[in-house]
């Protein structure tokens, strides 16, 4: 230990500083209290003897002075003093001292309390360290929590737009949720909507919400269906989440008419349809395991699927509302919320939340609350970006001879190279339809001399097809001609197919409705989809013209 | 291109998904896929969600379906089609013939 010796009388000093050097202290010495103040830091003393009565500063003086210069761990001050009157020994204590040792000095008395000191310095010195590797660790975590914060609010909440038909209610247990709410918008109009609950709360169960709205958004996005957004889920999330943890989900998608829903169900509480006064018309019964248990090959993908009214709701939440317990361990319950539900047209589910935390009272919160409610309404298609044509003229020649009509069917690649023109590739389907009527006519009857007059009948139809396959099969000569060219000046794409067959009769009428025949559709179509369709003399080369703006199509 | 089928867990519901393109190629496995259904007269739902191409030929195995299947079903729905497939059924008059979603 480093002591600090504080005496103006130099015997004391020297006697005190034989006696502790024989302990094996470091003994410092200074002659008055100023001193001691001054010298403080610099000799940093673990324990300071110090005298009462000194000139220039006294002890009463440099006590305070003293224990203000010493850091977070305590600093023990002993004072040395002959006075015995309870008054000043009060005052010595009352200045800060921690101990008092009356002189003249006792060697043992000197040595034990310099030891009880000591350990008392050396505990307090350990705790001071202990705290400060604690708020280091505290600063780690929270800011790592800071960050992993910023991260879910983007991918979660950022992400978030609902629709004015949804409410929802999502409150954490603590920072991090563990339930889930997700929507997205359907490229075909319509909804998918995911309430999850994976098992726990906070940040361990969070944790798989990042790559499930990361799955949900990117297959919604492409309009898939819920039992194939549930498979996909369940596959990652029992790959990634340890055994005893899963995602109970119910995933929904509610069609552009809002009349029409699917639903995969796994796991969360009933969900209930209601009508506009609240009444429960249906309920969604869980029908699968939750998402992450079962592996791909046990895991059932079927739906729900059932007709809804525009005036009806779908109510769906988490066991953390209906599992709310008060303080004598009633649970919350379904009834419960039936009833606030239906006693007026105008609850909400802030109604529910608030009754659950009537009911629960003092009691913190044991369990993510979730809870949303869907108004089955009519949902537009998300708007139309806005469009730019390419600017240069492009012309495509394709030539195919008989070997390579028989082994491809390149309708799909005609429409690739087109729609690589920019402002075509909204197109894709017209494009599609256009040039495989045009594609097949001409191989099917043009050069396979094919005739459609079987097709009327169901089995006439397959027939055709069979045969079909066959002639092309024994192909052995013939081509066809492809072009297309576009102008940019009215963003107008022609289309010729020619092939090298004798050319088949135009007379005959075709019309798109055709009282049901199951062919010669084609060329209806083709008439109403393309701004126009003719064909040579001899009715071996037809030419299509297509524009890509229907905004200057329809002026 | 391909083609799923699948019953509802309550077998009321028959879904047939066409993937990429509805067209002739898909002749042998559309037929096969409603073959299927049975007689508990389900409803049944052609989910074009994931077509992006069809042509006549789709539209002439859509009508042999129809009337293949006749009264064995309660009812055909084509749903989730894509706006520019939705139009083809329309110019092609689909609208009176099917349930088009």
């Amino acid at each position: 230990m480093r002591i600090l010796v504080v005496d103006d009388q130099a015997l004391n000093c020297t006697l005190l500083k034989f006696m502790l050097e024989q302990e094996s202290h470091e003994v410092f010495c200074v002659s008055n209290g100023k001193e001691a103040v001054e010298q403080f830091s610099g000799i940093n003393p673990d324990i300071v003897l110090l005298d009462v009565m000194m000139p220039v500063m006294d002890g009463y003086e440099a006590a305070p002075l003293i224990k203000k210069q010493a850091s977070d761990v305590y600093l023990p001050i002993i004072f040395i003093t002959a006075l015995d009157d309870q008054k000043s020994l009060t005052r010595c204590l009352e200045v800060g001292g921690d101990d008092f040792i009356s002189k003249p000095f006792d060697k043992i008395i000197l040595s034990a309390k310099i030891k009880a000191h000591t350990r008392t310095r050396e505990l307090s010195q350990k705790s001071f360290e202990q705290k400060k590797l604690l708020e280091f660790h505290q600063n780690e975590v929270q800011r790592e929590h800071e960050i992993v914060e910023h991260i879910f609010k983007n991918a979660l909440v950022e992400h978030l737009k609902v629709p004015d038909i949804i409410d929802y209610h999502l409150s954490p247990a603590s920072m991090f949720n563990g339930d889930l709410f997700l929507v997205s918008p359907s490229p075909i109009g319509g909804l998918y909507i995911m309430l999850g609950d994976f098992t726990g709360h906070g940040l361990a169960a969070a944790i798989g919400a990042l790559p499930t709205s990361k799955i949900f958004y990117s297959m919604a996005h492409k309009g898939l269906t819920v039992g194939e957004i549930a498979s996909e889920l369940n596959s990652m999330l029992s790959d990634l989440l340890p055994g005893h943890m899963f995602c109970a989900a119910t995933i929904l998608e509610i069609n552009k008419s809002g009349r029409s829903v699917n639903a995969w169900l796994g796991g969360l509480p009933e969900g209930y349809i209601l009508d506009e006064i609240g009444q429960v018309k249906r309920e969604l019964e869980s029908q699968h395991m939750a998402l992450g248990i079962l592996e791909s090959y046990e895991f059932e993908d079927t739906i729900v699927h059932f007709e809804v009214e525009n005036t009806d709701r779908i109510l769906v939440f988490t066991d953390g509302i209906i599992e709310a317990s008060d303080p004598n361990d009633e649970f919350f319950g379904e009834e419960r919320v039936l009833e606030i539900m239906s006693c007026s047209r105008q609850a909400k589910i802030e109604d529910v939340v608030n009754a659950v935390y009537e009911f629960t009272g003092d009691i913190e919160q044991q369990d993510d609350l979730s809870l949303a409610l869907i108004r089955c309404k009519a949902t537009p298609l998300p708007d139309d970006e806005h469009r730019t044509f390419c600017q240069i003229p492009i012309t495509f020649n394709i030539k195919l001879e008989h070997q390579q009509l028989k082994t491809s069917d390149p309708v799909v690649q005609f429409v690739d190279l087109v729609c690589s023109i920019e402002g075509a590739s909204e197109h894709r389907s017209n494009l599609f339809l256009l040039l495989s009527e045009a594609y097949n006519n001409a191989l099917d009857h043009g050069i396979l001399g094919l005739d459609s007059q079987g097709k009327d009948t169901e089995d006439g139809f397959y027939e055709y097809y069979i045969q079909r396959a066959e002639v092309l099969s024994q192909l052995n000569s013939g081509f066809l001609n492809f072009t297309a060219s576009y102008l940019p000046e009215d963003q107008n794409v022609v289309f010729t197919i020619e092939d090298s067959g004798k050319g088949f009769c135009t007379k005959l009428s075709h019309n798109a409705d055709n009282k049901a025949h199951s062919h010669g559709r084609g060329l209806g179509l083709m008439e109403e989809i393309a701004s126009g369709v003719s064909y040579n003399d001899v009715g071996n080369k037809i030419k299509i013209n297509y524009c890509l703006n229907e905004r200057a199509n329809n002026a | 291109m391909s083609l799923n089928k699948n019953f509802s867990s309550d077998g009321k519901l028959f879904t047939i998904q066409i993937k990429g393109k509805f067209d002739f190629n898909l002749v042998q496995a559309f037929r096969s896929a409603y073959s299927e259904i049975g007689d508990k007269t389900p409803k049944v739902i052609i989910d074009l969600r994931e077509t992006d191409y069809m042509d006549s030929s789709a539209l002439g195995m859509l009508l042999n379906m129809k009337k293949s299947l006749g009264d064995s079903v309660s009812s055909i729905q084509i749903a989730n089609c894509k706006p520019q497939i939705k139009k083809i059924l329309q110019i092609s008059r689909f609208d009176k013939k099917f349930d088009i979603d």
